[in-house]
């Protein structure tokens, strides 16, 4: 026993000279002179509508996409400066105007483009070519064509981005309606929807109304099985892009004739804060967004309420619209090698992974395979079907995704569908020239 | 000591009051000191963070202002120009200046150094900044996708403008003039549009998820920073181009939000640096006396424990001791308790001895009184004598036992290990307590069961002492018309050279209290009652027994109860001696098969067992008709009976004719003996049968020996009691060394009775010398008491016999000494001595003695 407390108590006098000493020691004053490195730091810009999150948080905090920019920061010892832009109002530039005047100006290395912007930048010369790079080679193939301009890709996604309506079936089912596949369903069930009191069955914003455009549009384009064909003709002026969308801009007209669509209410709303909260009080039955909007709780994921994400309605039953955003390198980068090294690992099978796993979307690769949340369901089964419309194709010489946005916007302030079908034969004929 | 203990539970109380104020003032102190440094780090971070901002004001300032009299410089220069429309196209961008105009005076729109047209359309300078005294424009996004501003200076020429210049800068270059973060990049730091309220420059690679980077607004959103009297007043303080700071909690975190005019009040810096960034430097101090008060602390409890377990230590021992000496002086005692019951006892003994010694002396006394008085009575002197001898024999006795108990106890007893018979021990034990118990009407059993071997090697003598005391006592406890019981039992034998034997002796006497029962075998101790006090006795018997016991190697037990008896049973290992001639002694008697009857199975058994060794077959059957079976049997055979063994039982159930139908079967040679008890009775008519004896009980096989003997020799009319004639001292002639006149006289006058004539010397060299003078044959023995003057017994012996004469080796020197004990007889007759005889003088004794060695030296 007393052996034993003579070496505890030895222990404890060692244990706290060693603190001691510890505390009170420091770098020895060698020299009077103190020097200091100039830390040299490699780093890529990224423009993006995303924020980082603080340096230092845990991985499971952070997003997704910033998972897989964490990944390439690890392996090639770069610093990503995000670059962000947000509009304050509908009357300031939008991201997509910013994002385009940036990469014109070679002002970042790394663009997070819409579609639209894509093929403008690529038309422009603005992008480089990302065809060498080892992640492209994973690609699926509609993934590859839909961001291939002049046989060069110029973006690749991080997810497949694919719209849907975002449906209360428990009020489907308060009023006995089936989810609806034609658009003529759907005018019914709003109009059942507008009798029981329900002021505006859809909710819309700014952005995403052009989604029910392309699914009638472009039907029959890309289930037909003469999209090529077709799309030639359109690039050679032989079809109008305008017979292709007058029905959906006439659908569009309707719902906003009938009540059913709030234009005024729609035309300065972003994306979600506009008709989200409505939605989720279930004041509102239908309202379009992404697929990952699904996943998210800021978004729509946590619904107090049956919760189903479908098609939009078109002659070929329910359609979901897929626009391919993706992310470019400048042509005239700063850090262009760091930003394509970057990109590599940012859009690789074991980034894809991460990003697919954390947000359950659908991967670009066609390695990677996640399953999606159940609410998702009816939209991955038409996907997986292979039964969808592109939101955008870079084959086709008229952009469509940012072009159709902004014209369903002027249907929304009070145009007319002749007017709007001008503009877009307006458009198709500068793209002849 | 319960007081001490009390006050020692007092004394820790203050102690730990001491402990609590001593650590509560040392807390205080430290809290103070902590927050001290603490308050001290603040202001000390407070103003090295104004000064940080500072800093970085006075370089916006710098890098804008020297912007602005650049352009200055220029517009000189454009003025000069002949055709400024020209000369501005000459101009090429730079990483700052993005974009150069000028609107001639007096137009609206004019033309950008890229040739595009430009016009004043989206700035606006209506705010009235202004940066080096030119015209600044609200914040803006311009063509890059980039914050943005632009400076607006006249051209002037002999006074007059003759055109504005316009030149765009961004924000974006500033940020280049601006630390990569400070307080290890924890601080926030955004550059505010004050008109606009936009953010147009933010950290690179930092903030959070909804930071709140649009504007103003935002940032005080996305920073929780609701209070509208402190947004009322930072707006205030905004407006009027003040520098604020105030503290905000932000993300959980105490932080500092400050907002630093640049500028006069067109651009701020705005941001926030967590407290803990900021005060870093105290943290550490903080945290470094929080380790040496730690330390501290730690010392102080370790110091403490130290000394608590030394002190329980100190306690412990303490207590061990203080036990240690309980226990001696319970030790101390419980002997002192044990020496005064051993005084007690001995005083008691002393005085029971006393009492013992005195009623027989006072008998020898008074009786010799009474013999001087009626000398001339033969009738009175022989009783008077024969109470004296009586008298005497118990004072001898007495003698005996006290000096046995102190030679047991002194350790001087030495076993004499020879062979002996149980026969031999068992008949002489009855012959002395058969009639004791007989003489109070007691019944005496004798019982031997399962003994496979009767010779065996012991101290009969003291295996006798044994069993003399246990019986003689089982007759002493024992009412008058009681029992006793000798049982000696055969044991499992561990080992084939031993003899395991159980003796048990059995009365169903007084019995003893379970009190006495444990000190029933200490010295001095003897049970006294009213029923017993009668008894007389040493109380030393059951010491002596238990000890010869335990020296023995055996066990002795006791259960009594009393009013129902006693049980005492010695458990004894005795060896089996080795090689023996009763085989010899059977084929020299020409017996080879016998035959036993006897009604009890046990009884035939244990026959059976004794004679195992003897290589005589025995048969046994129970009863009288299975004799007669077997005989004719064996008569038709020629394995014919040489001996019949009948228990006397048979003929008490079966009657004398059936022995005698038996005995008309047998031939004249063969011998018919039966086995009776003491007790038996009417065997005259059965023993008037030729050819037939009696064997008393237990069989023994010795015994039976012997009456074959005997048988054998009534036969061949031996006569054996021809020795009987020996037995007397007639015409003898002795000389006896004797320095005890009295002893001296008595010897003479009983050898005088017994007409033998001794001649007295006093001392061993008188015998020595009157034998070497003495012609050959003038003595036929010599009687030597041992204890003499001038040369003892011994030594006058060695003496005699060393001397040059043809008897000194062979004449009879017989001991007579009062020194008893075994090992002065093995002294004697190491000494040369024949034999050894303890003192007093048995006469008969003396004479078998004389006998023995007198008349066979003749």
């Amino acid at each position: 026993m007393k052996w034993q407390i003579k070496k505890m108590t030895a222990l404890c006098l060692a244990g706290m000279t060693a603190l001691t000493l510890s505390a009170c020691g420091g770098d020895s004053p060698d020299s009077r002179l103190k020097t200091f490195e100039k830390e040299e730091e490699r780093t890529v810009t990224l423009f993006s509508p995303m924020e980082k999150t603080k340096p230092g948080a845990d991985n499971v905090a952070r997003s997704a996409s910033e998972k897989t920019v964490a990944m390439a920061e690890e392996q090639l010892g770069v610093s990503v400066d995000y670059i962000t832009y947000t509009a304050e109002d509908y009357q300031d530039k939008t991201y997509d105007d910013v994002a385009l005047e940036r990469a014109r100006n070679d002002m970042d290395d790394l663009y997070l483009l819409n579609p639209d912007t894509i093929q403008i930048l690529a038309a422009e010369g603005k992008l480089m070519d990302l065809s060498d790079l080892d992640s492209a080679k994973n690609l699926r193939d509609v993934v590859r064509a839909a961001n291939v301009v002049d046989g060069k890709l110029v973006a690749i996604p991080q997810e497949v981005v694919a719209y849907g309506l975002f449906v209360n079936k428990d009020l489907f089912d308060q009023y006995g309606l089936e989810l609806p596949e034609t658009p003529e369903d759907f005018l019914e069930c709003c109009r059942v929807f507008k009798e029981n009191g329900i002021e505006t069955p859809v909710g819309a914003n700014r952005w995403w109304l052009e989604t029910f455009v392309f699914a009638q549009a472009y039907a029959d384009l890309y289930n037909g099985g003469n999209t090529e064909a077709e799309i030639a003709a359109l690039n050679s002026g032989e079809k109008k892009y305008s017979d292709y969308m007058r029905p959906g801009f006439e659908f569009l007209q309707e719902l906003i004739d009938q009540g059913y669509i709030d234009a005024g209410k729609a035309y300065v709303s972003e994306a979600i804060d506009g008709e989200g909260a409505d939605f989720l009080a279930q004041k509102t039955p239908i309202v379009m967004a992404y697929w990952g909007a699904a996943n998210t709780e800021t978004a729509y994921g946590k619904a107090d309420f049956n919760m189903l994400v479908i098609g939009f309605p078109s002659s070929r039953g329910q359609m979901p619209v897929m626009p391919m955003t993706g992310i470019a390198v400048g042509a005239n980068a700063e850090h262009a090698q760091d930003a394509l090294r970057t990109l590599d690992i940012m859009v690789s099978d074991d980034a894809l992974q991460v990003y697919a796993g954390t947000n359950r979307v659908i991967s670009p690769s066609k390695n990677v395979e996640v399953e999606c949340v159940p609410a998702l369901k009816p939209l991955s089964d038409r996907i997986n079907e292979n039964v969808f419309v592109l939101g955008s194709n870079a084959s086709m010489k008229v952009e469509q995704w940012g072009n159709t946005c902004l014209i369903v916007r002027e249907l929304l302030n009070g145009a007319t569908v002749d007017e709007c079908m001008a503009e877009f034969d307006k458009l198709q004929a500068e793209s002849l020239k | 000591m319960k007081k001490r203990q009390g006050q020692k539970k007092d004394g820790g109380v203050p102690l730990l009051l001491s402990i609590i104020i001593f650590f509560g003032i040392l807390g205080v102190v430290v809290f103070s000191v902590a927050q001290k440094i603490s308050v001290q780090m603040e202001a000390s971070a407070i103003q090295n963070l104004s000064e940080s901002l500072d800093l970085i004001e006075s370089t916006i300032e710098a890098v804008i202002n020297k912007d602005a009299e650049f352009q200055r410089l220029m517009a000189q220069e454009i003025a000069l120009a002949p055709d400024p429309m020209r000369y501005i196209q000459t101009y090429q961008n730079s990483s700052t200046m993005v974009r150069i105009s000028l609107i001639r005076a007096g137009e609206t729109t004019g033309m950008s150094n890229t040739g595009e047209v430009f016009s004043e359309e989206g700035l606006d300078f209506s705010a009235g900044g202004t940066v080096g005294g030119l015209a600044v424009s609200e914040s803006y996004v311009n063509f890059m996708g980039t914050w943005a501003y632009t400076l607006k200076c006249p051209v002037e020429r002999d006074g007059k403008t003759i055109a504005s210049l316009y030149v765009e800068y961004i924000y974006d270059s500033l940020d280049r003039s601006l630390p990569d973060g400070f307080y290890n990049k924890r601080a926030m730091l955004y550059i505010m549009d004050a008109q606009s309220e936009r953010l147009v420059l933010k950290p690179k690679g930092m903030g959070e998820r909804s930071a709140g980077h649009l504007n103003l607004k935002d940032f005080f959103r996305a920073n929780d920073i609701q209070d509208e009297n402190l947004l009322e007043e930072v707006l205030e303080s905004v407006q009027s181009g003040k520098n604020i700071m105030f503290d905000h909690d932000i993300r959980d975190k105490d932080s500092l939000i400050y907002m630093w005019s640049v500028n006069e009040g067109t651009l701020y810096l705005i941001g926030y640096v967590p407290i803990e960034a900021i005060q870093q430097e105290g943290d550490t101090v903080n945290q470094n006396i929080l380790i040496v008060v730690a330390v501290m602390l730690i010392t102080f409890f370790l110091c403490c424990a130290i000394y608590f377990l030394n002190q329980r230590q100190q306690n412990r021992l303490r207590e061990e001791r203080e036990r240690e000496r309980e226990q001696y002086n319970r030790q101390l005692a419980e002997a002192l308790q044990a020496a005064q019951v051993a005084s007690n006892s001995k005083t008691m003994f002393l005085s029971n001895m006393s009492h013992d010694i005195r009623t027989p002396m006072n008998a020898v006394i008074g009786f010799t009184t009474l013999l001087a008085r009626d000398a001339d009575n033969p009738e009175k002197v022989r009783e008077y004598t024969k109470k004296i001898m009586a008298s005497g024999q118990h004072l001898l006795s007495l003698i005996n036992d006290i000096l046995d108990v102190s030679k047991i106890e002194s350790g001087k007893v030495v076993l004499t290990v020879e062979e002996f018979t149980l026969n031999d021990l068992v008949s002489s034990v009855d012959a002395i307590i058969r009639p004791m118990a007989a003489a109070r009407h007691q019944r005496f059993h004798v019982e031997v069961t399962n003994v496979a071997h009767e010779y065996l090697m012991g101290d009969e003598t003291r295996i006798n002492q044994i069993l003399i005391n246990l019986l003689s006592n089982a007759v002493k406890y024992t009412q008058e018309g009681g029992n006793i019981w000798f049982r000696i039992i055969g044991g499992k034998q561990r080992s084939p050279q031993f003899e395991r034997i159980r003796i048990e002796v059995q009365d169903d006497g007084y019995g003893m209290t379970p009190e006495y029962l444990k000190v029933v075998f200490d010295a001095f101790t003897r049970a006294e009652n009213s029923t017993t006090n009668k008894v007389q006795g040493t109380g030393l018997g059951m010491a002596i027994t238990k000890n010869i016991v335990e020296l023995m190697g055996g066990t002795i037990d006791v259960s009594s109860e009393v009013g129902r008896g006693t049980l005492f049973c010695v458990e004894l290992e005795l060896r089996i001696p080795e090689g023996h001639a009763y085989k010899k002694f059977w084929q020299d008697s020409g017996i080879s098969r016998i035959l036993a009857v006897d009604g009890e199975q046990e009884v035939c058994e244990n026959i059976r067992r004794l004679m195992n060794d003897s290589g005589v077959v025995t048969d046994t059957v129970l009863t009288a008709a299975e004799a007669v079976r077997a005989l004719h049997e064996k008569q038709a055979s020629a394995e014919c009976y040489q001996l019949l063994l009948v228990d006397w039982n048979i003929v008490g159930t079966e009657g004398i004719r059936q022995i005698k139908e038996l005995h008309a079967l047998l031939p004249d040679t063969v011998p018919l003996l039966f086995l009776a008890d003491y007790e038996a009775e009417g065997t005259d008519e059965a023993l008037q049968l030729p050819n037939t004896g009696l064997l008393i009980k237990p069989f023994f096989v010795s015994a039976f020996q012997e009456k074959i003997l005997e048988l054998r020799a009534v036969q061949t009319g031996a006569d054996t009691a021809g020795a009987g004639d020996a037995g007397s001292l007639e015409g003898l002639h002795f000389l006896a060394a004797e320095d005890n006149e009295i002893n001296a006289e008595i010897l003479k006058e009983i050898l005088s009775i017994e007409g033998a004539d001794c001649e007295i010397v006093g001392n061993g060299q008188l015998a020595v010398e009157r034998f070497e003078q003495a012609a050959q044959g003038a003595f036929d023995a010599i009687l030597m008491d041992v204890q003499m003057p001038v040369m003892n017994g011994y030594d006058a012996t060695r003496a005699i016999r060393s001397l040059a004469r043809a008897d000194a080796g062979t004449i009879p020197i017989i001991a007579m000494t009062a020194n008893a004990f075994a090992e002065d007889e093995k002294e004697a007759l190491g000494a040369g001595m024949n034999v050894h005889l303890a003192k007093p003088i048995d006469v008969e004794l003396l004479k078998k003695v004389i006998a023995k060695y007198v008349y066979e030296r003749k």
